[in-house]
């Protein structure tokens, strides 16, 4: 790119625009982000994820985020806590937004287990933002230091929140379009009728055509929805259906905070005037004024800005697409599926039973899964083979440190996806101790059986 | 205006596939399927009459024990142990389903451990029983239940007259009172619990975490694996760890009657799959509701295939030695009832809860 044209597009990128926008967006997400953790905690899910746990599943490439002791894992946590208060009011905010995203982000890559699209898609928003001056209208740092205010701020630090939902989106839309998912209507042919006892709408679930139309809608929802959202003509009931389809997936689903993340997120998407007025009237309703002499100008997108958004963006639309370079049925061997915004895409679930013996002629014995495992990391782990061979590794170690000299483990898996009878995911006679986890393809993954589907 | 515009065609198309898709698709002419019903049956034909036939042989037992007591003697403490036998089996149709009143609540644990711990630690009963301490105030859970009650029916050698002999202890049948009061008055107390939660669990009709299908289908799995772990598996040193058989940790060591127990516990199993009663009602149960949802048609086959042999592996298994015996020999028919009952356990366990969308976890999962 000549510097010219880099000129251009920086330029561009740095017209001023209002700051009400990037504002709201900061009150919301930090609002959300305060109540997230609140409930996370009084859920009792501190003590349950981070406590009582034996065996943490790593992250490829993150095998140093380690379980802290209880008291550090409490102290994580009130340091979250106090980010995203930080966040929400704008007190010391880019410092808040660095501690949120630092503690949020070291908290989920601590087990592979609650691995979660909307973890990934907070640790992002919270990145951004460490980058962008959200906390430079009506804020206590504006109350602390008057002359941090500004009415304005370069168009890209709003664009780079709607680029990041676009994408959420449309991956997520472009992940829909598979033969289950749009002609067997699965997994919604499972999910749909499993929820008819919901309030007004249970009965229509019962429908047997409700799987394919709730498919249908879901892709092109997914798929469309940022562009009714970004044109004004549609922008209001794209917001309503917006609701609607969180809302509606949040009864369906078990799926915590994620509804209300994306309601409050997409807000962003609302015309400067919106955010104008919205502001203004928090503004006067506000006991503390806050005095106004003028206003600063946004600066410049500086160039390390430009260049890191710049890698962001390409890694976000390029990363999804490595399971392009694995052989094999991805909803299979997982492999390239995490980080793609791949959400509520299969009903997937296995039993794995894991054997041991001490040396080819050692006694064999199974492993109790419930011994090392919580429930949820029991079942997490059954279906996705990198978790299976860290569990061997671990189930190695252990039985070394209970005396046998050279424990071989093997794994017998079955795995059902989308409702078709279950199959072995590994090969059962291979011992997992022999084997490392990499970037590269996992030839002891049996391939999927098609066969299997047209024996229904 | 233009949205509807762009999503009316679409709506046609979806309907026309889905419409084009049915017809090839043979199996799915489903009827609908009505869980509160299924419920309905659980608690009226499978579970209540389950925990009153359990409370009556408890009640029983309580008498043959005040029998016993007036005059000891070798055919009172045959009729007494006989009933413990009746209690016991009574027993395993009622230890699937440890939820609700029978949950664990504060410092009670679920009524599997309060009254169905094994093995028993006979050497804290011994110490109780000679510090004269019957309160069972304590956490000691195997030192009382059923399994402690058989213990000082049937004593170490199995030896009639040492049984007699010993409970002539006033401390020993101050204690065995005491343990038989205690069981009937948990069961007491989760029968009688029933009469009201009854409604709360039918109501309770969706599939989330705490559902009645939910609690249902957990306990059920749960209750399926504890038979093929501890009834099975852990006597016959097949533990990862283990380096030989430990025949003592059978359920009902004491009375050589594990192998009763195992076939009542696994004939329960069938009861609950199938939502048959005790008392022969037979309504809706998993099995029905499988034949209502995608999938499940192919998994029942699949699943009767494998019970059948389980009960095939089972019916086997000799009846003489004591299966505590044969577990200790590694005979070959408890191998493959091991085998057989670990091969049940995908179709019960991942398969049926993944067809059915049942949650089991309380953790949020990924959203959309």
């Amino acid at each position: 790119m000549t510097n010219e044209r880099l000129h251009t597009i920086t330029d561009w990128l740095s017209k001023p625009v209002s700051i009400a926008p990037l504002v709201t967006f900061r009150l919301v997400f930090g609002a959300v982000m305060v109540f997230s953790t609140l409930r996370f905690w009084y859920l009792g899910w501190i003590e349950e994820h981070f406590i009582d746990t034996q065996v943490t599943f790593k992250y490829f490439g993150f095998e140093w985020i380690q379980l802290l002791l209880p008291e550090a894992m409490y102290l994580l946590h009130a340091l979250m806590l106090l980010g995203a208060i930080g966040v929400w009011l704008g007190l010391f905010y880019r410092l808040s937004a660095g501690v949120f995203f630092l503690t949020f982000t070291y908290a989920w890559l601590i087990d592979l287990t609650y691995y979660l699209n909307h973890y990934y898609f907070v640790s992002i928003a919270a990145f951004l933002l460490i980058l962008v001056p959200a906390h430079r209208r009506f804020s206590v740092d504006c109350w602390r230091k008057p002359e941090l205010r500004q009415l304005q701020t370069a168009r890209w630090t709003i664009l780079i929140f709607k680029w990041q939902i676009g994408i959420v989106y449309i991956y997520a839309g472009l992940a829909k379009i598979n033969y289950d998912w749009l002609i067997a209507a699965l997994p919604l042919k499972i999910w749909v009728p499993a929820n008819d006892n919901l309030p007004l709408v249970g009965p229509l679930f019962r429908w047997e055509y409700t799987p394919w139309i709730f498919s249908w809608i879901g892709m092109l929802y997914d798929a469309t929805i940022v562009f009714w959202l970004s044109w004004r003509p549609t922008r209001v009931l794209a917001y309503l259906s917006v609701i609607i389809f969180h809302g509606l997936t949040g009864m369906m689903f078990q799926i915590g905070v994620f509804p209300i993340v994306m309601i409050g997120a997409t807000w962003i998407f609302f015309s400067e005037k919106f955010h104008e007025r919205l502001l203004r009237f928090l503004e006067q309703g506000w006991p503390v004024k806050i005095s106004v002499q003028k206003a600063a100008s946004p600066r410049r997108i500086a160039s390390w800005t430009f260049y890191l958004l710049v890698a962001h963006f390409a890694l976000q639309l390029l990363f999804p697409w490595r399971y392009l370079l694995y052989p094999g049925n991805m909803f299979w061997t997982e492999e390239g599926y995490r980080f793609g915004w791949r959400v509520m895409l299969m009903e997937k679930a296995g039993t794995a039973t894991f054997y041991v013996r001490d040396g080819a002629g050692g006694r064999e014995g199974i492993v109790f899964n419930e011994d090392f495992l919580s429930d949820h990391q029991e079942k997490q782990m059954a279906m996705q083979p990198d978790m299976i061979l860290q569990y061997a590794h671990f189930l190695e170690a252990h039985y070394k440190e209970n005396g046998m000299r050279d424990p071989r483990v093997r794994a017998e898996v079955y795995v059902t996806l989308n409702a078709r009878p279950s199959q072995l995911l590994v090969d059962p006679n291979l011992d997992l101790t022999t084997v490392e986890d990499s970037w590269a393809p996992k030839k002891w993954i049996l391939p999927y059986d098609k066969s299997v589907d047209d024996e229904q | 205006m233009k949205r509807t515009l762009i999503y009316l065609p679409g709506l046609l198309l979806i309907l026309t596939l889905a419409w084009a898709c049915k017809k090839d698709d043979p199996g799915s002419e489903r009827p609908d399927f009505d869980r509160a019903a299924m419920l309905e049956n659980y608690a009226v034909n499978v579970i209540r009459p389950a925990y009153e036939e359990l409370l009556a042989a408890t009640n029983t037992l309580s008498g043959r024990w005040t029998e016993f007591v007036a005059a000891p003697d070798t055919d009172k403490l045959a009729a007494l142990q006989d009933q413990w036998l009746s209690t016991a089996i009574a027993w395993q149709a009622a230890n699937g389903f440890n939820f609700g009143p029978a949950g664990e609540e504060g410092l009670r644990k679920g009524l599997i451990e309060e009254i169905g711990t094994f093995p028993v630690n006979t050497d804290k009963i011994e110490n109780f029983i000679s510090a004269g301490d019957a309160t069972l105030n304590n956490f000691d859970r195997d030192s009382r239940g059923i399994l402690a009650i058989e213990y000082l029916l049937f004593g170490h050698s199995g030896n009639t007259q040492d049984v007699l002999q010993a409970l002539e202890d006033d401390n020993r049948r101050i204690y065995l009172a005491a343990l038989i009061d205690h069981l009937y008055g948990e069961v007491d107390r989760v029968a009688t619990a029933w009469e009201t939660y009854q409604t709360e669990f039918i109501a309770n009709d969706g599939t989330d975490v705490g559902s009645g299908t939910s609690q249902l289908y957990n306990e059920f799995v749960r209750s399926y694996e504890a038979a093929k772990n501890f009834k099975v598996g852990l006597p016959a040193g097949k533990r990862a760890g283990q380096t030989q058989a430990e025949p003592q940790l059978v359920e009902a060591y004491y009375s050589g009657r594990s192998l009763d127990l195992l076939q009542a516990h696994l004939a329960s199993i069938d009861r609950i799959y199938y939502g048959k009663g005790l008392n022969g009602g037979d309504g809706a149960g998993f099995h029905e509701y499988l034949q209502a949802v995608e999938g499940g048609p192919t998994l029942i086959a699949s699943t009767e295939a494998q019970w059948a042999a389980v009960e095939q592996a089972l019916a086997k298994v000799p009846a003489t030695p004591a299966f505590s015996e044969l577990a200790a020999q590694d005979d070959p028919a408890v191998d493959a009832l091991h085998t057989e009952m670990q091969k049940q356990i995908r179709f019960f366990k991942s398969d049926m809860s993944s067809l059915l969308g049942i949650a089991i976890t309380f953790n949020s999962g990924d959203g959309d």
